[in-house]
């Protein structure tokens, strides 16, 4: 059986005729879909209309905040936007290539336990080396907001695998940049609090880059006070008030006080007074502000007390200048034709948040210039491989991977 | 690091808290300035998002599309620019003018009617600013807290977009985004306009085109119906004109004149129809409405042909409703209605034919009037042709029929002045059938059948 990949890509308020549209550009039929669906369409409509379109057969992915996708001869449709009317989807068709699709629909009970649980099913069924993409619903309630924590996922998936050696890459998927809701498709039906892991066989291996976008703008702060996501104190003084303070100026300017992306905390890895390079630090979004408590909450809750931060500033240009060089650095290591690339891209990047005269998502396909089927989507966090070492949830950076046959 | 002798762990210290101090301040500038840039950069954003709407829009007019699809196209375009989470295009209430009907929505479902006694032109929500008593009914329509309204008087048309948030991709609402609504507005106003006037174009073009058939048939028809008779009337005249041994005896002078009053006559209801047609086409007639029997109205209409069925060999037939009922008509215009249709039937029936005339009351409680013949029938291509005006739909084997084609276009304008329907039905050699469906509310049962109820 001939082993095809494709993808498609169309933007428009109806989603049935959204969906034909993306059904236009794949050739042939499909043993299984990956389907990033805007978060302005009702998914059981979304549902409804990929089964009309595809069939019944496996479906994976879920909202995104918007889509992405590479374009040119035989490979579909390019664009990308965030409006939440766009909808990207790849085909996968051929043993060779298409992924075992596992579920867990355990989040709201516990991160870690349902992490673990997807992992042991991992181990079960991957090979040592295997690319796994994991797809998560990010939000856990919206009044108030709270998220599933990736890093409490990871943490139980990691060590379900009891040290098996995965690339493991993932995003939290999201209606909407303000992190209203997110949904899944758990492989045949919409879930909600569940996860995906789309093992992929390991014919396929992957390659991935972190694009990144922060610089430090602080000396060294210790976190003195901390409940969970929930930092309250950096050296010993209230946390909002050290960044306030810092910065000079204010961090919940916005109604509700949620979400400011004005900056973001970074724990610098390995040597702290190493040279600055964007790979070394893990960023965590600040989510919330309570001048209450004096606190921020961060994305994810594994910062503890001892971890020395820095406050991070967004930088445009550092963000399309990582664009670039982390493209080519990724070139360079790539050896013969790629079967495929993925892109998971912070949502915050898009340049109606950044303000950047250019888009990052835009800039990826211009210098990728993808001659192969590549789709991607605006995500909440993404998960990769960190620092040589097991995959971390991060915040504010596009994990891009390509995936090649192996030789 | 300090010049002379090692500095002493105070001074070294002071050294750290100074470089500290100064990279934590030259950290939070560089955070303003990426701050100021971006704030700079998302308003030439707004100035690009309005340019990319505007551009956007205007290719919308170049499909080919209904006015009325407009407004859906407009509110997606307006949601991918503007990034809103929903939005509503909405007309002024004609008969309330302090409402507003909601004619198209985008992400809401939520109610389709807006009540605002004193619309502003521009309005906005936004966290940082006092609330708006006017903006409740506009946060309740949409559902969403943050809100941005335009609305222009001169067209009652108003646009509504909302987010949920003001966080994130969406900015806060400000002053600086009328731009972005009012010339939102603006152009689905002018793409309405446009449109309606190029559908408007395109119908007129085509009523231009069909008035030019219609005058070409005109002259065509009435320069063969026309000269017959005048020929007929100066011919006959100059035979009665001469003298001498030309000069015509009384028998010949009686028929020479009966000839020319003939051709009067033809003329004058030639001029009639015309007339008719002519004052049918721009306005609907006026009709004197009285309760009738259908079936002393079919009878009368029978009777004034006897004479040139007979003549013809023709046997007409009438079939009144039993029971009794009475239609609401105007008696002079639907005699009128029976006499073109069945004038038409005469002329398409062969000698040894039969005419039948008809009325039943209907399933509905309307009732129906047929005119049916054994006529040559009409080929069904011809059908949609025979209610154009001056059109003459007949055999070309067969002998030519004489008239202005402006019978059965009347019958339909005075039938459906009536509210009623008028449908034909025929097909080559089985005759024909013209069938004037009245309305249940022009029909009751009663009346007699044998007296004539006017006229």
């Amino acid at each position: 059986m001939t082993a095809t990949i494709s993808t498609g890509y169309a933007a428009g308020i109806d989603v049935a005729a959204t969906v034909a549209r993306c059904r236009e550009q794949l050739p042939g039929p499909a043993d299984l879909i990956l389907a990033f669906v805007g978060g302005k369409h009702d998914p059981e409509a979304a549902l409804a209309a990929l089964r009309a379109s595809f069939g019944d057969i496996p479906l994976a992915g879920g909202s995104a905040a918007g889509a992405i996708a590479g374009g040119g001869t035989g490979v579909g449709t390019g664009g990308f936007g965030y409006s939440g009317l766009e909808i990207g989807i790849i085909a996968f068709s051929g043993p060779d290539v298409t992924p075992k699709i596992l579920t867990n629909r355990d989040l709201l009970e516990s991160e870690e336990a349902a992490g673990q649980a997807l992992g042991r099913a991992v181990r079960a069924q991957a090979a040592p080396g295997s690319a796994v993409l994991i797809l998560f619903d990010s939000v856990a309630a919206s009044a108030p907001l709270r998220l599933h924590p990736a890093s409490r996922i990871m943490a139980g998936f990691h060590a379900a695998l009891d040290g098996l050696p995965l690339h493991v890459i993932g995003g939290g998927l999201l209606t909407d940049i303000n992190l209203s809701d997110g949904w899944m498709f758990d492989g045949h039906a919409i879930a909600k609090h569940a996860m995906t892991a789309l093992v992929f066989p390991p014919g396929l291996h992957a390659a991935t880059a972190i694009l990144h976008g922060c610089r430090p703008v602080s000396s060294f702060f210790e976190i003195t006070r901390v409940e969970g996501a929930e930092v309250l104190e950096l050296d010993g003084q209230p946390a909002l008030t050290v960044i306030e303070r810092t910065l000079g100026l204010e961090l919940g300017t916005t109604s509700g006080q949620q979400l400011s992306l004005v900056a973001t905390l970074g724990q610098k890895q390995g040597d702290p007074f190493a040279p600055f390079d964007e790979n070394n630090y893990v960023n965590r979004l600040i989510l919330q502000a309570d001048p209450a408590r004096g606190s921020i909450t961060l994305f994810e809750p594994d910062f503890t007390i001892g971890t020395r931060v820095q406050i991070m500033s967004r930088d445009n240009a550092l963000m399309l200048e990582s664009v670039t060089q982390g493209i080519a650095d990724l070139e360079a290591g790539l050896h013969g034709a790629c079967a495929f690339g993925l892109y998971i891209d912070c949502a915050g990047r898009a340049s109606v948040m950044t303000g950047a005269e250019t888009e990052e998502a835009d800039l990826v396909l211009r210098t990728l210039k993808p001659g192969f089927p590549f789709i991607g989507f605006y995500s909440g966090v993404e998960i990769a491989p960190f620092a040589g070492d097991y995959s971390r949830p991060l915040d504010w950076t596009g994990v891009l991977t390509v995936f090649q046959r192996t030789a | 690091m300090t010049d002379g002798p090692n500095p002493s762990f105070e001074q070294l210290e002071r050294e750290l808290q100074y470089y500290r101090r100064e990279y934590n301040e030259i950290g939070a500038r560089l955070l303003r300035a990426q701050e100021e840039q971006s704030r700079v950069a998302r308003e030439a954003r707004r100035s690009r998002t309005v340019a990319r709407l505007v551009r956007e829009a205007y290719q919308i007019i170049d499909q080919d599309i209904p006015a009325e699809t407009i407004g859906p196209l407009m509110l997606a375009t307006i949601a991918d620019t503007a990034v809103c989470d929903c939005a509503a295009l909405l007309l002024v209430d004609p008969a309330a003018p302090e409402r507003f009907l909601v004619q198209h929505a985008f992400g809401t479902t939520t109610p389709t009617l807006l009540t605002l006694p004193d619309p502003p032109d521009h309005l906005y929500t936004a966290g940082r600013t006092p609330p708006v008593a006017a903006a409740a009914p506009m946060i309740d329509l949409l559902g969403v807290p943050f809100i941005l309204w335009a609305y222009d008087p001169a067209t009652g048309r108003a646009l509504l977009l909302g987010n949920r948030t003001e966080s994130n991709i969406h900015r806060a609402f400000e002053a600086g985004d009328r731009e972005l609504v009012d010339v939102s507005l603006a152009v689905y106003n002018d793409l309405l306009v446009r449109k309606r006037a190029e559908i408007a174009l395109r119908e007129a073009k085509q009523a231009a085109e069909d008035a030019n058939a219609v005058r070409a048939r005109f002259l065509a028809t009435l320069s063969h119906e026309f000269r017959s008779p005048l020929e007929a009337v100066i011919g006959f005249s100059e035979l009665l004109l001469q003298t001498g041994r030309q000069t015509p005896g009384p028998e010949q002078k009686d028929e020479f004149a009966r000839q020319i009053l003939d051709s009067g006559h033809r003329l004058l209801a030639l001029v009639k129809d015309i007339l008719d047609f002519s004052r049918f086409n721009n306005t609907v007639p006026y009709l004197r409405r009285d309760w009738l029997s259908l079936g002393v109205l079919l009878r009368n209409a029978v009777r004034s042909f006897a004479a040139e069925a007979a003549s013809r060999e023709i046997r007409i037939d009438v079939a009144v409703p039993e029971p009794p009922i009475e239609v609401s008509i105007d008696y002079e215009r639907f005699r009128q209605i029976l006499a073109n249709l069945i004038g038409n039937a005469l002329k398409f029936t062969p000698a040894g034919g039969v005419i039948t005339v008809g009325g039943i009351a209907s399933a509905g409680d309307g009732a129906s009037i047929t005119v049916s013949d054994t006529g040559i029938g009409i080929a069904p291509q011809d059908l949609p042709r025979t209610l154009e005006p001056f059109v003459q739909v007949y055999d070309p084997a067969g002998p030519r029929v004489s008239g202005a084609g402006l019978g059965l276009p009347i019958a339909k304008q005075l039938v459906e002045a009536h509210n009623a329907t008028l449908a034909i039905r025929s097909a080559p050699g089985a005759g024909t059938s013209v069938i004037i469906t009245l309305p249940a509310s022009d029909v009751r049962c009663g009346g007699r059948q044998s007296e004539p109820a006017r006229g």
